[in-house]
């Protein structure tokens, strides 16, 4: 059975009048890997700086393995923080800044920060400055530097964001792959979608400082709670406070098999093409929506279009499902 | 950029090392009288005067000393203050160091004629530790100013960083923060011994005439000792700054992470 | 918890901070006496030999600050790529080894009318006697004060004005070159933005402190005019007692002229459209 590792109870945070955190609550399991995606601002760092001890919440409690830990300092805690850039201390080399934070914890053992040299693939520069190595490597072995200190817990803080995009796509399921095999919990915070969903067992979708969602991937593209989950997550057209529909199922002509109960009018604003089909961008008047959807037909473009929505494929959102 | 390198090496020799190769050549002879064709002769007996002078001795030690003091004041109040000022996310930052910079504008000489009476109210004039009080205010407002700037460009997150690996308050300061400040520390030794040495006013005001440093033996010095040897002097108050200098830089080598200097990348 | 600390390392410094404030403090409360407030001010006003002296003073602390900023800039634009090296800095810095009044005395041995280069002069044939030669040194100009105030200072300005040349990015220069722009808009528009909350606090720096400081025109001043510091200094231990008030009354004057001064800078440097220039901060 699983251990719940870090608990979160009704943590609230404010700056001033400026409520950045409200009342947050969730658990985390044993080795498990929590992705938390939001927009930019939406109090994400705020969290991994609560977490750490950086910042002290303004109410709640942090729980590790059922023992309180919300008054102890970030140095003394079992919680690492990879930051965005990798900080590494210039004037060490590689290996003494893996060997830093575990000397510190008195958790050194030669043959461990041996291992982790090696697992990263930076032995061979060993003793190399970090100015001497590259943006991925420098992420390489801030990771190997936090996990030396054999934290319960490792917080990402969107590690790969100062990293050019073909890097990051290697290094995304190294690091993942890396968490797997130590069997390390961990929490991931990212602003990208596709990110979290490589990244995390499970996806927390975070706005206005609360999770609106926490689910697998496929659970919330599914059955979104809210409209905030389902707009982040792409894919849907909002219809109303309470409903949407996939996109898959809208269609541009009358359905023949079906009934379409509704019908918007849209404009067509401009036409791409993506792995070699043609997609429309339109602007639907009465939602004042944009949508983009795959043609079925050339015949289909024109400049007004009329788009057909069968009610039995409209759904409500779940709220329950928070 | 060759000729800019060559018209910069004229202008660096002409205004800057000539003087003090000047300085160094008439210390070591007879004075010049160009004119009745005493060029340079060779000498030594003007180091041999002035390092004779028990005066000088006992000058020259008051001096360290209280250029040490100096420095570990400063070296203490400016690593925490700047410490406090980087980390610290409240208003009014702008306002705090505007107040501990502005005795730099203040003059040194009204503060310590006004500091006069109240030293010699609680004992302290005409001793060493008044002196050295005197000395921290034209040198600590430089402090703060050079460890603030110091800090910053470490950044408080290089310090997050290191409290987050388990570091605690003085484990951070000598793993991390020292570390990196070392151009800092260096720039504040220089200045802070330097200022302290060139103050003959305020000791003398504070001093009394009985604490005796070095500007003290200079000033009448001046009155009735020939060129050479206040060159030789002179060079004298360049030998004790660089000599107490490179006492610290040793230090700097015993902080941890320090490379020696064959082995050094950067 | 974290502020607490900080407030903490905070303390040092306030405590410190006590001795200028209550050294000022009873200067001033010094300089008012028992008498008719403001007495020794009324007698400053009436002394010549106290206008006199401020009037030389400020002119020449300015003449020197200018100078020591002007060249000092002039010689970080054209050497700016040779002056990021270490070893071409050390041999700039050479002056700041040395305090002031050594730097006072190697001017003596250089241009005093038996100096070094006045039996040059004499030498080479191009002056007859060295009483030909000019007087730089304990002069009524303060030109040897001037000198030797450049000489020292020039080194600070080039220290105070380096972290500004290194942290202007190269590419705005090539963005003013696309645009048309020659040489006097790149210094305007790239660098004085940079530039000026910096020469403001260096001309502040240094005058303030040739206008104070003692013991440079003490060695190669003269007795009149004379500079307020010297002035000061004599009033505080002259022969008569009396004088003390004086001495107070004259540091308190013209650290008031200073405190002015800066708070003239600072609103000059706070206007919004130089605000704007800075990027609004």
């Amino acid at each position: 059975m699983n251990q719940t590792t870090l608990e979160i109870k009704n943590m609230t945070k404010n700056y001033k009048s400026e409520t950045v955190l409200n009342e947050l609550s969730f658990q985390l399991q044993q080795g498990e890997i929590l992705s938390i995606v939001g927009p930019s601002g939406s109090g994400k760092t705020t969290l991994l700086r609560v977490l750490a001890g950086l910042e002290e919440p303004t109410n709640g409690s942090i729980f590790m393995y059922g023992e309180e830990i919300t008054k102890q300092k970030a140095n003394k805690r079992d919680i690492s923080l990879v930051f965005q850039q990798p900080l590494l201390f210039p004037h060490m080399t590689v290996m003494e800044n893996i060997v830093y934070g575990a000397k510190i914890s008195k958790k050194y053992k030669k043959e461990k920060t041996d291992a982790l040299l090696t697992a990263i693939g930076m032995g061979k520069y060993q003793d190399h400055f970090p100015s001497e190595i590259s943006g991925g490597q420098q992420q390489r072995t801030a990771l190997a530097r936090a996990m030396a200190t054999e934290p319960e817990v490792i917080l990402f803080d969107e590690p790969f964001s100062s990293l050019d995009p073909s890097l990051r796509q290697d290094l995304r399921y190294w690091v993942r792959n890396f968490l797997v095999k130590q069997k390390t919990t961990a929490i991931f915070v990212t602003h990208d979608m596709e990110e979290a969903m490589i990244m995390g067992d499970k996806i927390a979708v975070f706005t206005e400082g609360q999770f609106q969602q926490i689910g697998k991937a496929k659970t919330l593209q599914e059955s979104p709670a809210n409209l905030l989950v389902a707009s982040f997550m792409g894919g849907n057209l909002i219809l109303s406070e309470e409903e949407y529909i996939s996109l898959q199922e809208i269609t541009l002509s009358p359905p023949t098999d079906r009934k379409a109960d509704r019908i918007y009018e849209a404009t067509l604003l401009h036409v791409t093409y993506q792995h070699a089909r043609p997609i429309a961008h339109l602007h639907i008047h009465s939602l004042d929506e944009k949508v983009s959807l795959p043609l079925q037909h050339e015949d289909e473009l024109q400049e007004n279009v009329t788009i057909y929505i069968p009610d039995s494929e409209v759904r409500r959102f779940h709220e329950e499902g928070r | 950029m060759r000729s800019r390198k060559i018209s910069f090496s004229i202008i660096a020799c002409v205004f800057f090392v000539f003087p003090m190769i000047l300085l160094l050549l008439q210390s070591v002879s007879s004075p010049w009288r160009f004119q009745s064709e005493d060029g340079f002769t060779w000498q030594w007996t003007s180091y041999q005067k002035l390092l004779q002078d028990p005066m000088l001795w006992e000058a020259t030690l008051t001096s360290i000393v209280i250029g040490y003091a100096v420095l570990v004041i400063n070296f203490i109040i400016g690593l925490f203050t700047g410490k406090a000022l980087v980390s610290s996310p409240y208003k009014g930052k702008a306002w705090v160091e505007a107040i501990l910079l502005s005795p730099i504008l203040l003059p040194v000489l009204a503060i310590a004629m006004g500091l006069h009476l109240l030293m010699i109210r609680i004992g302290l004039a005409d001793t060493l530790i008044g002196v050295i009080l005197l000395h921290l205010v034209p040198t600590v407002p430089y402090s703060i100013k050079i460890f603030y700037n110091g800090y910053n460009q470490t950044g408080p997150a290089m310090m997050e960083q290191s409290n987050i690996l388990g570091a605690g308050f003085w484990t951070q300061i000598f793993t991390v923060e020292l570390p990196l400040l070392r151009p800092a520390i260096r720039s504040l030794t220089f200045l802070t011994i330097v200022i302290s040495l060139s103050q003959y006013a305020i000791t003398a005001i504070i001093g009394g005439g009985r604490i005796l440093t070095l500007p003290l033996v200079f000033f009448p010095y001046m009155e009735n000792a020939n060129t050479s040897l206040m060159a030789a002097f002179s060079i004298w108050f360049a030998v004790i700054p660089v000599t107490m200098y490179i006492v610290i830089e040793l230090l700097i080598l015993l902080l941890p992470y320090s490379r020696l200097p064959w082995r050094n990348h950067r | 918890m974290k502020l607490f600390r900080n407030k903490i390392l905070l303390l040092p410094a306030f405590v410190f901070l006590a001795l200028p404030f209550y050294g000022f403090m009873t200067a001033i409360v010094q300089s008012l006496g028992n008498e008719e407030p403001l007495s020794h001010y009324w007698d400053l006003l009436d002394s010549d030999r106290f206008l006199a002296s401020i009037a030389f003073s400020i002119r020449t602390a300015g003449i020197a600050t200018i100078l020591s900023i002007a060249i000092g800039l002039l010689l970080i634009r054209s050497f700016y790529k040779i002056l990021v090296q270490l070893s071409p800095r050390l041999r700039v810095w050479i002056p700041m080894l040395f305090p002031h009044f050594v730097w006072g005395y190697m001017v003596i041995l250089l241009l005093g009318e038996s100096g070094i280069f006045s039996q040059i002069a004499v030498v080479s044939g191009w002056m007859e006697s060295q009483a030909d030669f000019p007087i730089w040194t304990r002069d009524r100009y303060g030109i040897g004060i001037i000198i030797t105030y450049v000489w020292k200072e020039v080194p600070l300005v080039i220290l105070l004005l380096l972290p500004v040349y290194s942290s202007i990015r190269p590419e705005y220069y090539a963005l003013v070159d696309t645009l048309g722009g020659n040489g006097w808009n790149r210094f305007t528009t790239v660098e004085l933005p940079h530039l000026l909350p910096v020469l403001v606090e260096s001309f502040l720096i240094i005058f303030s402190f040739s206008l104070t400081a003692y013991e440079v025109p003490a060695l190669i001043g003269t007795t009149f005019p004379e500079m307020i510091s010297v002035l000061g200094y004599e009033w505080f231990y002259g022969s008569s007692w009396d004088d003390r008030p004086l001495a107070f009354a004259s540091m308190v004057s013209i650290s008031i002229f200073l405190l002015i001064l800066t708070i003239i800078g600072y609103t000059f440097l706070n206007r919004t459209r130089l605000k704007a220039m800075r990027g609004g901060k």
